[in-house]
């Protein structure tokens, strides 16, 4: 199967389409073999029946299959009915060679923002079981389901992103496309590559970037992106389509982690004690080398909470750092955390391991952020440990998390977790939204941490915190119950055999 | 079978959504001691018994119970001369019904499942009548 994935053309009577770069890529195009075309959306820049003619009378001419779903500029001036009208259905499901191809409407008239309903969600669904045996699946929505790069302060991602991932993740979907940033950029998550496509043919490309589009081949065990910018530089990325299943050589233990978060302690209904105290017993009894928290200590920022957290947090016989969230900080809470606590970024390192906390807290706010001489400062102390088993922990989750509503809570989620993947962290913990989640992206793996000890929580197995055991030859992330200490592996990973 | 099952979740799904992928083996030379040491490590009630990469048998805790401790075997014996090794095989893209089916007809409670060839997991019937595991999915953007 070999694809081409073009998105954002914005077609329009203004400045903002660049006709010239459409036409020569157009060409280009042509002269090549592609099993179809795939458009992600924003086929024009407001949603005008004139360029919807327009975009139909130069997709005709291609001469190929042709997907298109479209985008929030569509959405624009009542567009959606017109696109239905030129360019077939918003919503639906085609069958192109042994492809299932997905392609869902995720934009909101005239909101820029995304969004996946029920009946959608279902269709989604339905479509993937529909098709059991066709080898190769995939979804094209306009709006992207994990943070990406180079998108400044605009954070908004499709509210149920985390929902629609671990669906992608858990039916092995082979790839997704998206627009939208105008940006281009490839992760592989799990087994699933998600694609997000720069801008073909509008003026508003970010950070200097140029026109570009992708090429993406589905072989039998292997699936290849290639990014063509106009300027004719090509990059490409190969990925396996497969994950390792079955883990029997572990090698020796190196490491043993406890990751906790929102224990919420305060006198009142909100925390319970009794959680605690039974995964204080458990913690103990683990041998664990230490333990991670990753903010939400506190309920309130107040000396009665941290007076109480800071007894109760001491029965924890293993090392703890710690990292606030914004609620730790409110009211006297910045304060009372460094008193009770220590610093807000700490760390620890032996010969084997470095643990680097990052502080992504705001007062007063659930919204996080890091800010690029932050991260340059972060990331430039990693590499001068480039030699260790890298850890970083901070409160806000930087992958989307299922059952949650994705605020998109980190301002910067996308040149964090961008970062983070290419600089070869290992192990990166976050501990919001209380609900368990790990995935490696790339080679990186990142974990969620549910609450320990709060009422409120996600996750259907009830409180717990995770237990990272890190071997020579893999790692492997379980979920444990705070009152019962039940056990349940979240996920496995092998480990990168780095040259020493 | 699959018609005695409660009609509590959507029988005509893939299995795909219910396997297990990510499983934990053990080199079927080794003891059963060492078995039962990494069900106790990880808390887990069977493994895959393996052959280099090879998916050999299916060990569960019961089988050490029946097979070894009941019958006096010491806790030497190799792990593959009390494994299930009569496994079989089912499509990925295999309906949850369907595999109800052949659980009930060969009177197994775990299947191997492969995707495009080659055996990428397990499913067993706890999976199936997990109605958790139907219930992971919710639908935030309702509102
Ligand atoms: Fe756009
Ligand atoms: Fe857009």
């Amino acid at each position: 199967m070999r694809l081409c994935h073009i998105s954002d053309t914005h077609f329009g009577s203004g400045s903002h389409f660049n006709r010239q770069v459409f036409v020569d890529s157009m060409l280009g195009i042509t002269k090549e073999h592609f099993d179809v075309v795939i458009h992600t959306g924003d086929v024009t820049d407001d949603g005008r029946l004139e360029h919807f003619r327009e975009a139909k009378k130069h997709f005709d001419e291609l001469g190929l299959p042709l997907v298109v779903i479209p985008g929030n500029h569509d959405a624009r001036s009542g567009g959606i009915a017109i696109f239905e009208e030129y360019l077939g259905p918003a919503n639906g499901v085609k069958v192109i060679g042994d492809a299932l191809i997905i392609h869902i409407n995720s934009a909101t008239p005239d909101n820029d923002d995304g969004r996946v309903g029920m009946v959608k969600f279902n269709l989604i669904k339905e479509a993937l079981s529909s098709y059991p045996h066709l080898p190769i699946k995939i979804v094209a929505i306009h709006h992207h389901v994990i943070p990406i790069p180079k998108a400044g302060r605009e954070r908004n991602i499709l509210s149920n992103a985390g929902d629609l991932l671990d669906l992608f993740l858990r039916n092995d979907v082979d790839l997704v496309l998206s627009g939208h940033r105008h940006y281009p950029n490839v992760y592989k998550v799990e087994s699933t590559v998600l694609v997000n496509a720069g801008t073909l043919s509008g003026r508003k490309t970010r950070y200097g970037d140029v026109n570009s589009y992708n090429l993406v081949e589905i072989e039998e065990e292997q699936v290849i992106v290639e990014t063509r910018r106009i300027d004719g530089s090509r990059e490409q990325k190969r990925y396996p389509r497969r994950c390792q299943s079955f883990f029997h050589d572990f090698g020796r233990r190196e490491l043993r982690l406890v990751h906790m978060s929102n224990t919420m302690i305060t006198e009142g209904r909100v925390f319970l004690k009794k959680a605690f105290d039974s995964a204080v017993n458990t913690i103990n009894s683990l041998d664990a080398d230490l333990a991670i928290h990753c903010g939400g200590i506190v309920y309130e920022g107040i000396p009665e909470d941290y007076n109480l957290a800071k007894r109760k947090m001491a029965k924890i016989k293993v090392p703890v750092l710690y990292t606030p969230a914004g609620r730790d900080t409110n009211y006297l809470g910045f304060h009372l955390f460094t008193q009770s606590f220590g610093p807000v970024t700490q760390q620890f390192a032996n010969e084997w391991v470095h643990v680097q906390g990052l502080a992504s807290f705001q007062y007063d706010t659930t919204i996080g952020i890091i800010g690029e001489t932050e991260r340059n400062t972060f990331f430039s102390k990693m590499r001068s440990v480039a030699s260790a088993f890298r850890v970083m922990f901070l409160h806000h989750n930087i992958t989307p998390v299922p059952h949650a509503r994705e605020r998109g809570l980190l301002e910067d989620s996308g040149d964090l977790l961008r970062r983070a993947v290419d600089e070869g962290i290992d192990l990166v913990l976050t501990g919001t939204s209380s609900h368990p989640n790990a995935m490696q992206v790339e080679n990186t793996v990142i974990v969620n941490a549910n609450s320990l000890s709060c009422i409120y929580q996600r996750s259907l197995f009830g409180n717990s915190f995770n237990l990272i055991d890190i071997y020579e030859h893999c790692l492997v992330v379980s979920e444990i119950n705070s009152l019962w200490g039940a056990r349940r592996i979240v996920g496995m990973w092998g480990r990168a055999q780095r040259e020493s | 079978m699959s018609n005695s099952v409660p009609n509590i979740y959507d029988i005509d799904m893939p299995v795909r959504a219910f396997v297990t992928k990510r499983l934990i083996g053990i080199d079927s030379k080794k003891s059963v001691q060492d078995a039962a040491k990494l069900m106790v490590q990880f808390d887990i009630s069977s493994l895959v018994a393996m052959e280099g990469e090879k998916v050999v048998g299916f060990l569960t805790d019961a089988d050490i119970k029946r097979k070894v401790v009941a019958q006096g075997l010491p806790t030497s014996t190799t792990v593959d001369q009390v494994m299930e090794s009569h496994l079989i095989t089912i499509d990925i893209g295999t309906r949850v019904r369907d595999v109800l089916g052949v659980m009930s007809e060969k009177n197994i409670k775990h299947l191997l499942v492969e995707d495009r060839g080659v055996i990428t997991g397990i499913v067993t019937f706890r999976d199936l009548i997990d109605i958790e595991r139907h219930k992971l999915e919710t639908y935030i953007s309702r509102e």
